[in-house]
């Protein structure tokens, strides 16, 4: 379950430990896994704010990438090739699954589409 | 000599089957008059002879025209004659048309090449422009790295050439909504311009790996166009409130369906002028640490280079929410609705680019 919802600040959710990986996947509606300081992951995230989600922010740093790319990848499935495999960063893992870049989110803004995917993942309450 | 005949006789050429019969065959009728006189007219006669003559050659023919009434005695050479002046005349006939046809395509010609001409010096002009604007500007683009100048310069030249087509295709769209058609017929044309955007984006995407800078500050517009940039473009929020004002009989679910989008335009936008924020101030920090001289400079430095390029993907994501701008509205309306709002749209910018290129043009006021 997702830390009670505060409207008015929002405390980053981060956490850099790896060992977590799958089970921060799992247990939360919406994860974001970013490089630090990466500004495209600041516009993920003002978007899904937006939406009053709160997403958990994975810190991905020069150490634990490589580790953090191989559990992703693990996640996300062996059926396909490894390159299409490789997650770039930021990546969003909506449900348990990964929903894609800063590109899929917003055009699933754009169409409507990212409100539903975000309602039946529990992200949202209303 | 017998040219000069002809044109005293008819100054306008009218080819009609009036009365005027006789009147275009003085050759013949000099011919003619030459058998039954003997030889003794001669091209160079006098021209009131010939008068003279069509004058005859009138009543002649206009008698022979005649059926009710009765036929000359010479019936058969009136015959032959009215038969023959009707040949040449159709014959000549056929022969102004294709000289008229002939000029006018010549005409036509001219004018193509002449347009194409201009639309090479206006292209060349801009080009002259904003090198000169580029050198003064002191940026990458000096020659340092001749890859950048020429995948910049390759921007420019095809965006000549978008621009051109996008005319074209507003032209298309103009005609297109004032003659009837069909929705299958008008989705082609839609999609078909749709896809020229896309081209414009591909082209920037291109551009944006020679010099990210170049594409976001909108370096190829004219400074007027650069003043409503967003991001190297136009503001998907502002299309909208473009293109509604033209949109005719929207229902209240499309009105409802428009009104979203815009919003969630809006929502984007902010997140990524945020996310640029964002990026300004982390690159502040960087520079601060690095005057600093704190830890191993050239590794600060390379990672301040590093974020500079992640103004590549700014750039891209802003013309990814312009696709998706446009892929939305036009899902969101009829066919018809979606042609007359990229008609709107793409005269719109028209204007804007004849409005810069007016004010680059014109002399400035100094105090």
């Amino acid at each position: 379950m997702q830390q009670a919802l505060s409207y008015t600040n929002w405390p980053p959710t981060t956490t850099s430990s790896v060992v977590e990986v799958p089970k921060l996947v799992a247990e939360n509606a919406v994860v974001v896994f970013a490089r630090s300081g990466c500004c495209m992951c600041h516009v993920v995230k003002l978007l899904l704010h937006g939406h009053g989600v709160n997403p958990t922010i994975f810190d991905v740093d020069e150490q634990n990438e490589a580790t953090v790319t191989g559990e992703l990848s693990k996640i996300i499935g062996t059926g396909e090739a490894n390159t299409s495999c490789m997650p770039q960063f930021p990546a969003v893992f909506v449900g348990g699954k990964l929903f894609g870049g800063l590109e899929e989110i917003m055009a699933a803004h754009i169409s409507g589409e990212l409100v539903p995917v975000l309602r039946k993942a529990r992200a949202l309450w209303l | 000599m017998q040219t000069a005949v002809i044109d005293m006789i008819t100054p306008t050429t009218q080819f009609t089957s009036s009365s005027t019969m006789g009147v275009y065959e003085p050759i013949h009728q000099i011919s003619m008059w030459d058998d039954t006189f003997g030889g003794t007219i001669s091209p160079n006669t006098d021209v009131c002879i010939i008068t003279q003559a069509d004058a005859k050659l009138d009543d002649k023919c206009e008698y022979a025209s005649d059926r009710s009434l009765e036929p000359a005695e010479d019936n058969q050479t009136a015959k032959s004659i009215r038969d023959k002046v009707v040949q040449r005349r159709l014959a000549q006939n056929r022969e102004a048309a294709r000289k008229s046809r002939l000029r006018k395509k010549a005409y036509v010609q001219q004018l193509e090449t002449s347009r194409l001409k201009l639309a090479q010096l206006e292209l060349e002009l801009e080009r002259a422009r904003h090198q000169g604007l580029l050198i003064g500007g002191a940026t990458a683009n000096m020659g340092l790295c001749g890859n950048v100048n020429s995948g910049i310069a390759a921007f420019e030249m095809e965006y000549g050439h978008w621009m051109e087509e996008q005319q074209r295709k507003n032209s298309d769209l103009r005609n297109v909504l004032q003659s009837p058609i069909t929705d299958v017929e008008l989705r082609l044309l839609v999609d078909d311009v749709l896809e020229h955007y896309c081209n414009l984006f591909r082209m920037k995407r291109d551009a944006s790996r020679a010099d990210a800078f170049y594409l976001v500050f909108g370096m190829w517009r004219t400074p007027v166009e650069q003043f409503f940039l967003w991001i190297g473009g136009f503001q998907p929020s502002e299309l909208i409130n473009v293109v509604m004002p033209q949109l005719e009989n929207l229902t209240d679910q499309q009105l409802a369906e428009v009104y979203n989008l815009r919003h969630s335009c809006q929502q984007a936008e902010d997140a990524l002028s945020q996310g640029m924020e964002k990026l300004r101030q982390t690159l502040a920090q960087s520079i601060t640490t690095l005057a600093a001289g704190a830890g191993s400079y050239s590794s600060q430095v390379v990672s301040t280079m590093e974020k500079l390029e992640s103004l590549e993907s700014f750039a891209q994501q802003a013309d990814h929410l312009r696709e998706q701008t446009l892929r939305r509205m036009s899902c969101i309306l009829t066919m018809r609705q979606a042609a007359k709002g990229l008609l709107a749209f793409g005269e719109y910018f028209q204007r804007l680019r004849a409005l810069g290129s007016l004010w680059a043009a014109s002399p400035r006021k100094f105090a």
